[in-house]
């Protein structure tokens, strides 16, 4: 399916969900499709560590739900992530895998492996019992409330996508400099939830 | 010397729970081996092992980022492999975070393989500008207190080195 189309339909459905995007082409389809300023944190090139930062945030906050884009360029980095999520088993955590079998922010570059990586397999593997997968609209469509809405527990959604295309890879990237997107989203946190993030509350 | 090891396995604990702290993630050395497991038993605490050094660094700031205190624990070798995650998301975003490690390949430090550590850990700290405590004495271990709390103050990562002799419970106040 496209990119971007997928992001599109996830935007649509989104219901509140704090989101946490992974490098390059999540991040500027997530932007693309939602311009969110305060409930997305733009993990950029964390090279693998966006669903351990979504993890940290879920645990801290099990009243709200939480979804993590995380590529397969980046999983591949760190498919041990799925280890420590099976672990910690967070009901309100969603991490969809986009694959695109690439590295899509680095040029499309081939990922090793690519057609014979099963990263539905390879999360049973690892001990979770959610795990869906998706390669066309269609199916998405048709098995997103199974999969994400149900709020059934921990839940791995793979979604199959399209490598961005050239015109695509030239998308806006969101434009924060960190400590900006840092306070944003700590202090729309801290409305939503009376926490206290950052040691003093506006 | 158990005893001693454990009751300073104890100590730090106390001082992380004085801290508000709830989450730990580990991974293991030898010299920690105490304090992970008297954290996994000790119910102030999550205690999260992970499965690389790295997913403890991203953990911890999502924790942050959630409200939620937090500290890193884990060898010297450890920390040498996440040197781009600390970077790139601590030092981009300035999210605070508490590292503590085994000051390995330090004098006392019979295993040759961490030669290495004993050369490079620290010009690598100083070479991030990563702001680090040794605490070699038990008397010194409410110095984490501060540590964490400067981390905070400045938004930056800091560190605390423990000595061997520290953790295996060899120096007296």
């Amino acid at each position: 399916m496209k990119y971007l189309d997928c992001f599109q339909f996830l935007a649509g459905r989104r219901n509140g969900q704090l989101v946490v995007t992974s490098a390059g082409n999540s991040a500027q389809a997530w932007w693309k499709a939602t311009h969110d300023t305060e409930a997305t944190f733009y993990l950029e090139a964390s090279m693998s560590l966006s669903s351990m930062f979504a993890a940290g945030l879920a645990m801290a906050q099990p009243q709200l739900k939480v979804w993590a884009f995380v590529g397969d360029g980046a999983f591949c980095m760190n498919p041990g992530m799925l280890m420590v999520e099976r672990q910690m088993d967070l009901p309100n955590l969603t991490h969809f895998l986009v694959s695109n079998r690439a590295y899509g922010a680095t040029s499309n570059a081939a990922l090793p492996n690519l057609q014979q990586n099963d990263y539905a397999a390879i999360a049973r593997g690892m001990g979770l019992e959610r795990v869906f997968a998706f390669d066309s609209m269609a199916a998405l469509q048709q098995g997103f409330d199974a999969a994400v809405s149900a709020n059934a527990g921990h839940t791995f959604v793979v979604l199959e996508v399209e490598p961005f295309s050239d015109a695509e890879q030239r998308l806006e990237q969101p434009p924060f400099d960190g400590p900006e997107l840092k306070y944003r989203f700590g202090r729309h946190l801290e409305q939503l939830t009376g926490s206290d993030v950052f040691g003093y509350r506006l | 010397m158990a005893d001693a090891k454990q009751e300073i396995a104890q100590r730090l604990l106390d001082e992380l729970s004085q801290c508000g702290i709830k989450l730990i993630a580990s991974l293991p050395d030898n010299w920690v081996m105490d304090v992970i497991g008297a954290a996994a038993r000790d119910r102030r605490f999550v205690h999260v092992p992970v499965n690389r050094e790295e997913s403890a660094i991203g953990l911890c700031a999502g924790a942050y980022m959630g409200a939620m205190g937090s500290a890193a624990l884990m060898g010297a070798s450890g920390f040498m492999t996440v040197i781009y995650a600390i970077t790139k998301i601590n030092y981009s975003y300035e999210i605070p975070l508490l590292l503590l490690m085994t000051l390995r390949g330090a004098i006392g430090d019979h295993h040759k393989h961490h030669a290495s550590n004993g050369l490079y850990l620290q010009p690598v700290l100083q070479a991030i500008d990563m702001p680090y405590q040794i605490i070699e004495r038990p008397q010194e271990i409410g110095m984490i207190s501060r540590v964490y709390r400067q981390s905070r103050t400045v938004a930056r990562p800091m560190a605390v080195l423990l000595s061997r002799d520290l953790l295996r419970g060899e120096v007296r106040p």
